[in-house]
């Protein structure tokens, strides 16, 4: 019955009720008799998905109160996602109505001007009503689905307009609009959407948000809605919000190959860098691309679609088949602009764009202002109650936001300081570390002092000083960087990571054989790139990568701990690993301070 | 007064949860399955065609429908078809070619052959008349959106009305002139004409037709051919009235030549170029006839005259001395003329 609930509509029948032509009921009479129990109940369901749904989606205005588009709130402290177009005339600060009646101050976190994505922070409240995710992968051509937002910039008293639709398409690929606003595996409706409907939530029948709307085909009818909407998936969406958190301008991905589809209709490699992941991994010319992420690839457009839902840097698996047979892989997707290149895009565009969207305006018809609504954090004087909320830097849309996530980071260390005895005292000291490889009676021992990193396996042991020279020893993929990851991960808990170099946080990545994202630190560590991610529950650092350059593989250190570990505890097993081979794993026995004698200091180098 | 208003809020907000719990707690199926699956198995039988065009405003690709045994396209009589062979795009992404087995000028409708593809056909079955205020669902490639095996797009409506183009609509600058449906949902975009209108049990009321601008309004019209009209077109041009330009019949010996019925053609630059008329000569049959300059000569003896050179063909077959008829498109108007020598 609740199945069937939904195809229904009290003015049309079901396939399974309707009958044959000329022996239907005529809507007189079925009106008589009153709309049948499962319709007034589907009907009751969908007023209360609505409303729910209703309570999470915003309203995206300037500082004025006027122009705008549309958001939905996806969490209790405030964050919303909505189109890039839609924030970018705003500059960084703006307001988000709700259907509490109230404006919230908000300002830009991160954005995405490839997948046109925005991330907004409201503030004032701490339990802002929130969207539930839903799983955009699992809806078909067919289900009923809604869209709520603020068309034509209707919603002066910020109540949302609901458009009721079918999911029309789904994975449809539309090409970007000049540079850049590429739309990749989006899902298409005929539910209204129209100019201020952007940036707003795609709902399915049960009220849960599957899609961010933006974009729609117009052609020759002007600018509204002609049956034919494009929202982006909410899978995409989530992908990007950890790195939209970060602040950042942040990119898509490239492959470093390129496909074709020969004449058997097979989708094959049609030219690959040698610089690339997938190169490094086994793939070459010719090679049939089978699989990307979780998905069968049958078309190129099939990978162009798969390849747009995932950030830069993400590691992907990857199948395919050569002459040997069919390969598992997984490769790192490599950005998809060069450095500055967004930047310059961004730029350009909020040029272009200044003038913020308004409604279009029927002859003699005047704007009528959102007068009945009350500014919850009204600026009483001139200064931006936001002020401090806003921080400029190239390469970000707002570095405050990076500024406060690294924060965030380095709160879960405080209480995770080692806190070696001796280790903090004046002098000199030499930290080391001291373990087993596993299956062998090979003892591994990891050093570092003021002057030098030490790496002994078994009776070899290797030097390196703290400063430079690190590079070789990545390229020939040698086990030496563990000494180097273990004396970061030492520093990182010691000092945090802001010290150690020029520190970014990138957002949230997946990594191999671990459940769900962690964050990703980025330190540049004079002539390497460290790559440092940590557990969002509990700060541990799962995973230290090593870059030389990104056209070589990175030394990749992972570190385990022992299950309810408590904070601050030694990671119990260390594995190194290049490319997607495991080179060593051995045990940490333990960690010690050793007096340290600069052999330098009598020939007056400094340390 | 307040205070009980406030009450029955309370009572049917619990009323709300309360059924939102009991929702909850049994598993629920999945909703609107029965769409899914009936939207699955109907989009398996529309196509995406694409042909002549890609100029600003003439798109080059439309949608079609496969009718009947599965051998056969039912489509949108355009300009997108003028080309020797109409590639075809099937659900599953197979490409396939098709050829104009026959229009229809006064539906605008065109049957296409193609080789034994397997795919299942629409049934015409003229009983099934659409009614005001039926829930309806379109299936076309409209703004060409699909490709390869991506699914045509669907979208959904209310049958409006059922009418007349000719005696309701007239701003509407249409050649064809019947009985419409009309849907509430923006279905008639660019390239969606030839796609499929089907009811809640995935049957076909209709063929989309081209797009329709009221001139005075300015508003587009979205209809529907409906199935008894498409039913009773695809049987006249299948009942061979009007075919393509034969090579079965026999040769005159003394020919109609165009140049001394006293016709000039616009210049014969591509492979189909079309029977345009430039101007005709003083005095000459053709002006007796009350043939026009602008006129677009269509059919001549109900063979379809598809190019400036299917004429030059048609009319070898045609005796000096003999009459014949031709079917002219005239701005939006249809007209027959006699040709008497």
């Amino acid at each position: 019955m609740a199945a069937a609930a939904w195809a229904q509509d009290p003015a049309i029948q079901s396939p399974e009720t309707q009958q044959a032509p000329g022996t239907q009921q005529t809507l007189g009479t079925q009106q008589a008799q009153g709309p049948a129990a499962e319709v007034l109940s589907a009907q009751q369901r969908r007023i209360e998905a609505m409303r729910k749904a209703s309570l999470a989606t915003v309203g995206v205005f300037g500082l004025d109160s006027q122009g705008g588009g549309s958001g939905v709130c996806i969490s209790p402290d405030g964050y919303v996602l909505t189109n890039f177009h839609v924030s970018s005339p705003f500059g960084h600060r703006m307001r988000c109505g709700m259907n509490d009646g109230k404006m919230y101050e908000a300002v830009v976190a991160g954005i995405d001007p490839t997948g046109d994505l925005a991330v907004l922070k409201m503030f004032g409240r701490d339990d802002f009503p929130t969207a539930a995710i839903g799983d955009s992968d699992r809806i078909r051509v067919g289900q009923w689905c809604f869209a709520a937002g603020n068309p034509f910039v209707l919603a002066t008293n910020l109540q949302p307009t609901v458009t009721y639709g079918l999911i029309s398409g789904v994975r449809r690929y539309q090409y970007p609009s000049g540079t850049i606003l590429e739309y990749s595996d989006c899902i298409q409706t005929d539910a209204s959407i129209n100019p201020g409907n952007s940036g707003g939530p795609l709902f399915n029948a049960d009220g849960e948000l599957i899609g961010i709307n933006g974009r729609c085909s117009f052609e020759k009818r002007g600018r509204v809605n002609v049956g034919v909407g494009y929202a982006i998936s909410i899978k995409q969406a989530m992908n990007f919000f950890g790195n939209l958190r970060s602040g950042r301008i942040v990119d898509h991905a490239t492959l470093g190959f390129t496909v074709a589809t020969d004449n058997q209709g097979h989708v094959v490699v049609s030219n690959i860098l040698e610089s690339s992941d997938a190169y490094r991994r086994g793939l070459r010319y010719g090679d049939e691309v089978l699989r990307l992420g979780d998905r069968d690839i049958a078309t190129s457009n099939q990978l162009k679609n798969v390849l747009g839902i995932y950030p830069d840097y993400w590691r992907v698996p990857l199948r395919f088949r050569n002459e040997q047979g069919v390969q598992d892989t997984a490769i790192r997707l490599q950005s998809l602009h060069q450095t500055g290149e967004l930047e310059k895009i961004v730029e350009g565009s909020s040029e272009r764009d200044r003038q913020p969207p308004g409604r279009p305006k029927a002859p003699g018809q005047k704007d009528p202002e959102p007068a009945e609504s009350e500014v919850a954090e009204a600026p009483k004087n001139s200064k931006d109650p936001l002020a401090s909320q806003y921080e400029s830097r190239r390469g970000f849309g707002n570095y405050y936001f990076n500024r406060s996530e690294l924060d965030r980071i380095l709160k879960m260390q405080e209480p995770r300081k080692p806190n070696l005895p001796g280790a903090s005292s004046q002098e000199p000291v030499q930290i080391r570390f001291s373990g087993k490889v596993i299956g062998e009676n090979t003892l591994v021992e990891s050093k570092f002092d003021p002057v030098k990193i030490h790496w002994t396996l078994g009776d070899k042991t290797d030097s390196v000083s703290v400063k430079s020279g690190w590079n070789p020893w990545i390229q020939k993929q040698s086990p030496l960087p563990i000494a180097i990851a273990l004396r970061l991960w030492y520093q990182w808990h010691e000092q945090g990571p802001r010290k150690l170099g020029e520190t970014t946080y990138i957002g949230q990545s997946p990594v191999l054989g671990k459940q769900g994202l962690l964050d990703d630190t980025r330190i540049v560590l004079g002539e390497i790139t460290a790559e440092v991610y940590t557990s969002g529950a509990n700060g541990d650092i799962e995973l230290i990568e090593l870059y030389n350059d990104r056209q070589t593989d990175p030394a990749e250190i992972y570190f385990d701990y022992q299950p309810q570990a408590p904070a601050g505890q030694l990671p119990s097993r260390i594995r190194l690993q290049y490319g997607l081979e495991s080179r060593l794993v051995f045990e940490l026995s333990g960690v010690d301070v050793l007096p340290f004698a600069n052999p330098d200091a009598a020939a007056g180098a400094q340390p | 007064m307040m205070q009980r208003r406030t009450l029955l809020v309370m009572m049917i907000l619990a009323c709300i949860f309360g059924q939102t719990l009991r929702a909850d707690d049994t598993p629920r199926a999945e909703p609107s399955k029965g769409l899914e699956d009936l939207f699955q198995n109907a989009q398996r039988s529309v196509v995406k065609l694409y042909g002549a065009g890609g100029l600003k405003g003439l798109e080059s690709y439309q949608s079609g429908v496969v009718i009947g045994d599965g051998n056969t396209i039912l489509t949108s009589w355009s300009t997108v078809l003028d080309v020797d062979k109409v590639r075809v795009v099937t659900y599953d992404g197979r490409r396939l070619d098709a050829e104009v087995i026959g229009v229809d000028p006064e539906c605008e409708l065109a049957l296409l052959k193609i080789e034994d593809a397997k795919l299942p056909g629409f049934q015409l079955d003229a009983k099934i008349q659409a009614r005001p205020g039926q829930r309806v669902f379109s299936i076309t490639n409209l703004f060409g959106i699909a490709a390869g095996n991506e699914a045509c797009s669907y979208q959904k409506g209310v049958v409006m009305a059922i009418s007349n183009l000719q005696s309701k609509f007239v701003g509407l600058r249409s050649v064809y002139r019947g009985k419409v449906i009309v849907v509430d949902a923006m279905t008639n975009n660019p390239g969606a004409a030839g796609g499929a209108l089907i009811d809640l049990r995935g049957r076909l009321l209709g063929v989309i037709g081209k797009e329709l601008r009221d001139e005075q309004s300015g508003i587009w019209l979205n209809y529907s051919i409906p199935i008894d009209v498409v039913a009773a077109s695809v049987d006249r041009i299948l009942s061979g009235k009007t075919r393509a330009a034969s090579a079965t019949l026999a040769m005159a010996k003394n020919p109609h030549k165009p140049a001394e019925l006293g016709l000039v053609f616009i210049p014969n630059v591509i492979p189909k170029t079309p029977a345009f008329i430039d101007r005709v000569r003083k005095d000459s049959l053709a002006e007796k006839a009350g043939i026009q300059s602008n006129d677009l000569i269509l059919l001549i003896n109900e063979q379809r005259v598809d190019s400036q050179k299917a004429l030059d063909q048609i009319l070898q077959t045609i005796e000096r001395g003999d009459s014949f008829q031709l079917l002219i498109q005239r701005g939006l108007e249809l007209v027959r003329v006699q040709i008497r020598p």
